[in-house]
């Protein structure tokens, strides 16, 4: 095997290149070690300090400054950045980390002293009838669109689903140009009548910045209805109509050519997970999170985690995290450069942040799973709906890893990251232990040329 | 149900398997699982009907199999698998597309002439073909296969759907199946055994232990000491692509298989040895065994280049210390019977229709005294656990 992977070393890895990598690989190389920082996008930022292209850049300014710094700070301290670098397995507590060239598809092994693993979190979408029409999106899809390349999702749009990210996402829609028919919230985390956010709060900052958004939306004439969600997507080749229901009971029609529907974030956790790490649920009692203590260490020796993978926090905590589990890992490969002061401050800062995350999840639960109508498709990459995994469930004990084989959800390309956590709620015995599908590798499907003798990697 | 006629231990293809034929049979049964059903060897194994004999051994394997004693059992196997689906009333996804065993040395071929007058003294269809000859049949074997043996009567079976399918017809037709429900303690009482799970009992007076790798633990739980040797291997599967193969590919020189399945999939397998066996949870996958088995597959098969690996997994093999199956009822222990070993995927149909042969006091189509588990008992093995 040495002859198709190529080897390097480390002192540490970091895995993803978003704030918590950024600012923990910064912290790490100042602090003297040799950084590796791997992402497998092309460029650096994650999805918070994600990179504009070049032309767009000249054409309409540099997207989030503050990123384009913190990457060159990292550039500049001697990180090594691996960019296209997928990693797809891991093992030996995360001091082996597999990984793949996600252009030529080339293996390599990296040995590190200790590894931190900080990937984020992905869109948490729910599925309803309708949801895999051509032109229903995630929220994150609509702001990359609209935040990178200045296009609208369409022309009219209906945002739906849950939680504070859909605010600044239908103020990116409207700065491009777009039309929100509605936007349709869950829960009743706005005050009626003001543009503020309820609850009692720690956070004046962040509360502002919903605030700002709130009045954005209200300037421009957007329908707020709380309590709503979207019932049904209507169209033949893509959306056209939206059937809304208040939680009174009415139910009414939104034309619209676009659909965004998200329902906040979902830790990834996949790495810790493989690697055997301690886990428990999480806030919303749908995910299991890596236990971490207040630095990020696993319970797996050497393995540290940051940022939402942790647990969804938003981009101010993950900075924050990603600095505090840096701070660790220099303690322990080079304590005579270990900064307690600065950790300690770290350390309350990220404890007022989390304040304001536990806020977010009081504000904006989720729905239940119960009334997915069971011709809908849950699994879209093998084409299972919700009746053929509460029938599969039922028949074979509500053994999860049995509904699996009996139906092949969560067999396809994602491998479940999508459909994982709904899988597992309708397979569920009801005893409020989200059981979730198996870390494998590869964590992504892995091309194979390059494990083949004499073949071209393409 | 608390006194069947028989207690199987194990919700694997064997129990579910011996479950139904025993159902057939009008006898009562239960079939206690520790765990769900399917979820270990039976349902992570790689589905090849192994009609023709298979040489290899898998990378790791220090005792060769008999290869030639197994072929009238294979050939016997080949008979119920084209009958299974009609048997069951259950789809599970059977296909006889037929196989090559392919060799790339002038001695793996010599192997393949070797193997195939075994073959042609068991009944069993095989012919010897050139590399031109096989690539006219398969284009997509490489340069590299000198020769090949085929066989119209290999085949695949879902390992997802068998053991379901067993296992529902086998509860149609009155046998309670109890998940989750481990097996803690076996007791003689008198002529019978009484087996508990926890405060639960059931006492009959045959028990089929087809516990896997967990063979040895639960004999010992009635006094017998049986000798095993599970080892945990691995499986690789693709991304799912149109239909391009519709035969199983194997090696005559090294552990492998690979075939398409009806989703699409390529499985990739050939018991490369997974990093360690764990029988409390999944076993660990090996990467080094995936880089092994993958380089080799696509030596064979060098299409399998432009695809992607979707997923790896591992699971237990119930292996004997000398690598053949085990059947039988256990020396001393009347109505203890023991079933596993090599092959048990494509012998399942048979073992099921053995076990219950032989509890009925019927001699089995095949004889199988040979392969009783007398020979993997422990010298202080045959003491009986006192009432």
């Amino acid at each position: 095997m040495a002859d198709v992977m190529t080897e390097s070393e480390a002192d540490v890895a970091v895995v993803g290149g978003g704030p918590a990598g950024l600012h923990a690989a910064l912290v790490l190389a100042r602090g003297g070690l040799s950084v590796v920082l791997l992402d497998e996008s092309d460029t650096l930022g994650g999805q918070y300090y994600k990179r504009r292209a070049e032309q767009l850049t000249a054409a309409f300014g540099d997207f989030r400054p503050r990123g384009t710094e913190l990457i060159r700070q990292v550039r500049d301290s001697g990180v090594d950045c691996r960019t296209g670098t997928l990693v797809w397995g891991a093992e030996d507590g995360g001091r082996t980390l597999f990984t793949s060239d996600v252009r030529t598809g080339a293996l390599g092994r990296i040995n590190t002293r200790a590894t931190l693993v900080a990937t984020g979190a992905y869109e948490r979408s729910l599925p309803f009838p309708g949801w895999t029409l051509p032109g229903v999106v995630t929220p994150g899809f609509a702001l990359h669109l609209a935040t990178m390349d200045r296009v609208p999702v369409g022309q009219r749009v209906v945002l739906a689903g849950t939680g504070p990210f859909l605010l600044p996402v239908a103020c990116a829609l409207l700065e491009v140009g777009a039309r929100i028919e509605a936007l349709v919230e869950l829960n009743h985390p706005y005050r009626p009548g003001i543009s503020s956010i309820g609850g009692a709060l720690r956070q004046p900052a962040r509360l502002a910045e919903a605030a700002r958004y709130l009045l954005t939306l209200a300037r421009h004439g957007v329908r707020v209805e709380q309590g709503s969600r979207v019932l049904a997507a209507h169209g033949d080749t893509q959306v056209t109509a939206v059937d809304i229901g208040h939680e009174d009971g009415g139910v009414w029609q939104l034309e619209t050519d676009a659909l965004c529907v998200g329902f906040g974030f979902r830790p990834s956790t996949e790495l810790p997970r493989l690697l055997g790490c301690d886990t428990e649920l999480d806030p919303t009692g749908t995910e299991q999170l890596p236990v971490v203590d207040a630095d990020g260490a696993t319970s797996v020796d050497g393995l540290y985690v940051a940022g939402d993978c942790a647990g969804i926090a938003g981009v101010h905590a993950a900075g924050v995290r990603g600095q505090l589990a840096a701070h660790a890992i220099l303690r322990r490969l080079a304590p005579e450069r270990a900064r307690v002061r600065v950790a300690d401050l770290r350390r309350r800062r990220a404890r007022a942040l989390d304040r304001f995350a536990e806020l977010a999840d009081r504000l904006y639960p989720l729905p239940t799973t119960a009334d997915i109508p069971d011709a809908t498709q849950v699994c879209r990459c093998e084409g299972v709906s919700a009746g053929e995994i509460r029938e599969a469930a039922a028949t074979g004990w509500n053994d999860l890893h049995g509904t699996k084989a009996a139906t092949r959800a969560g067999m396809g390309p994602c491998q479940g990251r999508e459909c994982g956590h709904i899988v597992a709620a309708l397979a569920g015995r009801g005893e409020g232990t989200a059981e979730c599908f198996a870390a494998r590798m590869p964590i992504r499907p892995l091309p194979m040329a390059a494990t083949i003798e004499g073949q071209e990697v393409q | 149900m608390t006194q069947p006629d028989v207690v199987v231990i194990g919700a694997g293809i064997l129990g579910a398997s011996a479950a139904f034929h025993l159902a057939e049979r009008g006898y009562r049964v239960v079939v206690l699982e520790r765990g769900a059903p399917n979820r270990e060897g039976s349902g992570t194994t790689a589905g090849n009907l192994h009609i023709q004999a298979i040489h290899t051994r898998r990378p790791g394997q220090e005792v060769p199999v008999d290869s030639a004693r197994l072929l009238p059992l294979q050939r016997r196997a080949s008979d119920h698998w084209s009958q299974i689906e009609e048997r069951l009333g259950a789809d599970v996804e059977l296909r006889r597309g037929g196989g090559f065993m392919v060799a790339e040395t002038a001695d793996q071929e010599e192997e393949l002439r070797e193997k195939h007058e075994w073959e042609r003294r068991a009944g069993i269809p095989t012919e010897v073909l050139t590399g031109d000859e096989a690539r006219k049949q398969l284009p997509l074997l490489s340069d590299r296969v000198r020769a090949a043996s085929w066989c119209s009567l290999d085949g695949y079976a879902n390992p997802l759907l068998i053991t379901p399918a067993y296992l529902a017809a086998a509860r149609r037709l009155g046998v309670e199946v109890h998940a989750f429900t481990p097996v803690t303690g076996i007791q003689q009482v008198g002529d019978d055994y009484k087996v508990l799970s926890g405060d639960r009992s059931w006492t009959a007076p045959v028990v089929v232990n087809v516990a896997g790798p967990w063979i040895t633990e639960i004999s010992a739980l009635a006094g017998i000491q049986i000798r095993m040797s599970p080892v945990a291997i691995q499986m690789h599967v693709t991304v799912r692509v149109p239909p391009v193969m519709h035969h199983l590919v194997q090696h005559i020189g090294e552990g492998m298989s690979v075939k398409q399945v009806s989703a699409g999939n390529l499985l990739i397998g050939g018991g490369w040895p997974a990093a360690a066996l764990d029988m409390a949870g999944r076993s660990t996958v090996s990467v080094p065994s995936m880089a092994g088995n993958l380089a080799q597959a696509g030596r064979i098969l060098p299409f399998l280049g432009e695809l992607r690996l979707l997923r790896m997994w591992a699971g237990p093999l119930a292996a004997t210390p000398d690598e053949m199956p085990v059947i039988g009822e256990v020396p001393g222990h009347p109505g203890f019977f023991v079933a596993g070993g090599t092959y048990a995927f494509t012998l399942a149909p048979v073992w099921g229709d053995t076990l219950a042969r032989q509890i009925a006091g019927e001699a089995p189509a095949d004889p199988v005294d040979d392969l009783g588990p007398g020979r993997l008992l422990h010298d202080d093995a045959t003491t009986p656990v006192s009432p």
